[in-house]
């Protein structure tokens, strides 16, 4: 596996390097080859289909829907940006009545912990009754709180705070609850 | 601070085109229409576009955390980036040489189809623009503008939609970083108000301020 893996890397790097010079527009080294398609885990490498995405698959809720939908300090209500991508969620639900979600709640707001775990309960409660009221079974949705829980970022900056305020919709064919 | 930001917001656009009819080669890049907050807008035509400048999932490898948006100018992509070493990458175009900006920055401003104010050089080469462009589908911000502070101060750039869908993959005369329509829409929704920014000349490269006027890192 390991002879492999080290066969394909050292492949993929003569044949990048291979194409690299007088490809580019500015001939500049270090700028990516647009003609070389690179596999693997390095960066740009394809993830499941690619451009091709087919329709009510996760990748195409994930790529054409939208998983996330975030909240302002404090707060578990839906703003408008919250509500256009809830709507495209509701209508792929809609459309492949076959899936279920997890709204998992997220805080990392003001307030101790219990506080915290509520707050992101609302969060994650309030994103279910919007999809139920655009008409998505509630049989088909759990909503749990977090807390503060699963960072993307720790640091006290708006830039940190501003996407762990978060539900996350995760869709599921065959649901844990 | 006015005067500053106006000259960056200057670089943004150098030209624009007014608001006249598409030329039939221009109408054969779209397909379509869609209505999105009572506008009316042209949709793009995707068989006319090259399928690197599609939305796509890819690999991503990186240290910056999630959510992060990383414009790499040189190849004309922009990730967001997600969990599992993964990233949603958009096609754009960038300006071109001399009026590009290079460093970090932070979406401190949202815009729903944003009206635009074209800086006063523009204006003087070409008398017909207006002081002031309602948003709209004749706007080249497109539906949606992501404004791009650092600092408390705006930068003057922006991250929009374009009237353009043939310039997503190259460095235009004019534009900060532009987006098929579709695609701004998309990003809109994916950055709340804090989300950090960073445009660089190429993936790997140094983070560096080059047109700045505020604090260098």
């Amino acid at each position: 596996m390991e002879k492999w893996r080290s066969v394909l890397v050292y492949s993929a790097l003569v044949a990048v390097a291979a194409l690299m010079p007088g490809c580019t527009t500015s001939g500049k080294p270090g700028v990516a080859v647009q003609s070389s398609q690179p596999f693997g885990d390095a960066t740009n490498a394809p993830v499941a289909g690619g451009v091709n995405v087919q329709g009510g698959s996760e990748e195409d809720f994930i790529v054409n829907v939208g998983r996330r939908t975030f909240f302002e300090q404090s707060s578990a209500t839906l703003d408008d940006t919250a509500r256009l991508t809830l709507d495209k969620q509701a209508q792929w639900l809609l459309q492949y009545p076959h899936w279920k979600v997890k709204l998992q709640g997220f805080a990392d707001d003001p307030g101790s912990a219990a506080e915290q775990k509520t707050l992101s309960q609302k969060r994650a409660d309030a994103v279910r009754a919007y999809l139920a009221s655009k008409g998505v079974g509630t049989d088909r949705m759990k909503a749990k709180g977090y807390g503060r829980d699963r960072l993307v970022g720790d640091c006290a900056d708006i830039e940190c705070t501003s996407q762990n305020r978060r539900v996350i919709t995760n869709p599921q064919e065959e649901p844990d609850f | 601070m006015v005067a500053a930001a106006a000259s960056l917001a200057s670089s943004c656009f150098r030209e624009a085109r007014a608001a006249t009819k598409p030329s039939k080669a221009a109408l054969a890049y779209f397909a379509g229409q869609a209505e999105d907050n009572g506008v009316v807008f042209r949709l793009t035509n995707w068989k006319k576009i090259d399928s690197k400048w599609r939305r796509q999932l890819v690999k991503y490898r990186s240290r910056e955390p999630q959510g992060t948006v990383v414009v790499d100018t040189g190849s004309h992509f922009l990730y967001v980036i997600f969990e599992n070493q993964t990233a949603l990458r958009y096609g754009v175009g960038v300006g071109r040489d001399g009026f590009r900006w290079f460093g970090r920055a932070r979406i401190d401003r949202k815009a729903l189809w944003p009206r635009w104010i074209p800086p006063p050089e523009m204006r003087a080469r070409q008398p017909e623009l207006p002081e002031y462009m309602d948003g709209g589908p004749d706007n080249p911000l497109g539906p949606r503008a992501l404004y791009l502070f650092r600092g408390g101060k705006d930068l003057g750039y922006r991250l929009h939609g374009t009237l353009e869908p043939w310039s997503i993959g190259s460095n235009v005369s004019s534009g900060c970083i532009r987006m098929f329509s579709e695609d701004i829409i998309d990003l809109y929704q994916r950055c709340p108000i804090g989300t950090r920014v960073l445009v660089l000349k190429h993936l790997g490269a140094p983070v560096i301020n080059e047109a700045a006027p505020v604090d260098a890192e």
